[in-house]
């Protein structure tokens, strides 16, 4: 590996990490598109402040971004509180308004300066390596994995600092402001936080890998955990592995990285989505079957017993009309003579003590 | 216990002049009810008669065109530990990762403040709460695998951990089995024994009776409050009702005495 590709999966992994995080939260609290939002009203942000500043490397410019996304985040709320109109297309109608503003804004009195929409939308973090922070005349190592450790210690900070009033307040908002917290409060708080992040890591990486990144993990953690810091634990998990095979998916295949890398997350979502023990797909499908063989099972030995005292059912059961195919009730009587529940001799069927257990069972409701 | 900021001759919740608006919509109109310490109140009324409402305005939680409300004699605001609030049931995402003694426990959130995280005792009195209502072997349990009645006992559980003095229920008998339903009215029952105040939002007439002491009855207007067996008749109900209840307390009355 060389330290080019060392620096960035680097910067790769402390993105991913710090996109997870409070993404748990986004998720959680049905947000989780107000992401896009953000990361496109930004654009506004960095240019507003760059005719301020006139300088691109300004730290101004982080937090003229940060603040279009709150500012976006507020219109949004605006508009969906008005009643008028629903939350989704609130979303819908104030980002794209604001970027396309933004847009306006650099044709018009930026032409020159280099900020260029696509890397915007989609960025480069093949470019990370290049811009180094040199300090003293020592080289650092690269200048984003700086600005992305310091949002992740922030997003690090503000969840171990206010994990109980995110929690009870996504959890119940109004029993939340009830004990005196105030949901409002923490909301914009996270929002900002979010703004950071994703200005932060919209640099590095680009705007749709930050939406995989904050989206993605949590979704998959969310399917297969039952606590919530497991669920912001995993997703930071989801989100480094992703960061990490995306790259080397990438260098395989020789394609954009940022790309890969989300592409790797939508991998892991369709892979937790199918296989999930308990909420997978296969785990739902794979219970259905078992309930139905269940009361299959159930209904047959009780039928069984209804007509005890040693009488055996001259009747294979299907043509009662009990089950719907004989392959069916041929499938139900060898289950049960497996586990011993009936005995079958000469064609009629027998329940054995056992099976009658449970037939008595099933009638008292366990 | 109680005593933190009780004023022994004021009562439980006095509302003033209490008016709410949805946009130009009067939800709540110039309500003003007093609610004695020690007493269980039933909160009823129709469909969009401002139940929900009241019990939120009480709280703060909505902005109020105009009212007062003090608990014990003070504002509300300074007495927001002396009350305990059990919402709706489905007012919550029940899939949300977290386990029934993690929920109970949200409600000594607000003992803490802000940042200190629950330990040790919050653990003990969250299992203390969740025996009361005899769910402690869902302890661990996650919050999406229980029934409607087991929700409502978990919600509370976690207004019992509050240690509060007002308690404000908004239908906790909805949907939720005849089981529940009694044990939850036990539970209040000895709450309000102990001195302590009960106000919850009631949907079937038929048990105002006997559970509860006194009621208020609301359509945006407060169109009476008192003893139940002085102001629950159908005078007031048709009144709050309209001509859309069939029920008549004195005819249930009568059938009792004979």
């Amino acid at each position: 590996m060389s330290p080019h590709q060392f620096d960035i999966q680097l910067v790769a992994i402390i993105v991913a990490a710090s996109c997870s995080i409070p993404g748990a939260f986004l998720v959680l609290r049905r947000m989780s598109m107000m992401t896009d939002a953000i990361s496109h009203s930004i654009l506004l942000g960095i240019i507003l402040a760059f005719f301020i500043v006139k300088d691109l490397s300004s730290p101004i410019l982080i937090i003229g971004a940060a603040a279009s996304g709150v500012l976006a985040i507020s219109l949004i709320e605006a508009v969906n509180r008005s009643r008028l109109v629903k939350k989704d297309a609130s979303i819908g109608i104030v980002f794209p308004f604001l970027f396309s503003v933004a847009v306006i804004l650099l044709s018009k009195y930026a032409r020159n300066v280099h900020i260029d929409t696509h890397s915007v939308l989609l960025g480069e973090i093949a470019f990370a390596p290049f811009d180094r922070f040199i300090l003293s005349g020592m080289d650092m190592g690269p200048k984003s994995a700086y600005v992305m450790g310091s949002i992740l210690l922030l997003n690090l900070f503000f969840i171990s600092f206010f994990y109980k009033e995110l929690k009870v307040s996504t959890f119940d908002e109004s029993f939340a402001s009830s004990i005196g917290f105030r949901p409002r409060l923490i909301h914009y708080l996270l929002m900002a936080v979010v703004s950071f992040t994703c200005v932060g890591a919209f640099d590095a990486v680009g705007s749709i890998l930050v939406i995989a990144l904050i989206v993605i993990p949590p979704c998959c953690a969310y399917l297969l955990t039952d606590s919530l810091s497991r669920m912001i634990f995993l997703s930071v998990v989801f989100g480094i592995s992703a960061a990490i095979s995306g790259f080397w998916v990438a260098n395989w295949l020789d394609v954009n990285i940022a790309g890969s890398m989300a592409f790797v997350c939508g991998v892991f979502f369709l892979v937790v989505f199918l296989l999930a023990p308990e909420r997978g797909l296969f785990g739902i499908m794979r219970e259905k079957r078992r309930q139905r063989m269940d009361f299959a099972e159930a209904s047959l030995l009780v039928s069984l017993y209804n007509q005890e005292k040693g009488e055996a059912v001259k009747n294979h059961p299907d043509s009662r009309g009990m089950f719907r195919s004989a392959d069916f009730a041929s499938k139900v009587v060898g289950f049960l003579k497996g586990k011993g529940e009936i005995a079958v001799t000469g064609g009629g069927l027998f329940l054995t003590e056992k099976g009658r257990e449970r037939a008595r069972m099933t009638l008292e409701g366990r | 216990m109680s005593g933190r900021g009780e004023n022994p001759v004021a009562p439980a919740i006095r509302v003033t002049d209490l008016t709410v608006a949805y946009g130009d919509k009067t939800v709540l109109w110039d309500i003003d009810l007093e609610i004695p310490k020690g007493s269980m109140v039933a909160v009823v009324g129709p469909n969009g008669a401002g139940k929900t409402t009241l019990i939120k305005s009480i709280q703060g939680l909505l902005p109020r065109v105009a009212g007062v409300i003090s608990i014990h004699g003070k504002p509300y605001e300074k007495q927001r530990k002396e009350v305990s609030y059990v919402p709706q049931r489905g007012s919550v995402d029940w899939d949300f990762p977290t386990s029934v003694v993690d929920t109970v426990k949200m409600g000594s959130y607000g003992d803490l403040g802000w940042i200190r995280r629950p330990g040790r005792k919050e653990h003990e009195k969250a299992l203390g709460a969740l025996e009361k209502v005899d769910m402690l072997e869902f302890a661990q349990r996650q919050i999406s695998q229980l029934s409607g009645g087991q929700q409502q006992r978990v919600f509370l559980a976690r207004a019992l951990v509050q240690s509060a003095s007002v308690y404000l229920l908004d239908e906790p008998f909805q949907g939720v089995d005849a089981t529940t339903e009694k044990a939850i009215v036990t539970i209040l029952k000895e709450l309000v024994a102990g001195g302590k105040t009960v106000l919850a939002v009631h949907h079937d007439l038929n048990t105002v009776s006997e559970y509860y002491e006194r009621i208020a009855i609301l359509n945006v207007g407060l169109v009476a409050s008192g003893r139940v067996e002085d102001v629950f008749n159908s005078e007031n109900l048709m009144k709050a009702y309209g001509g859309k209840t069939s029920f008549f307390p004195e005819r249930k009355a009568a059938r009792r005495a004979v």
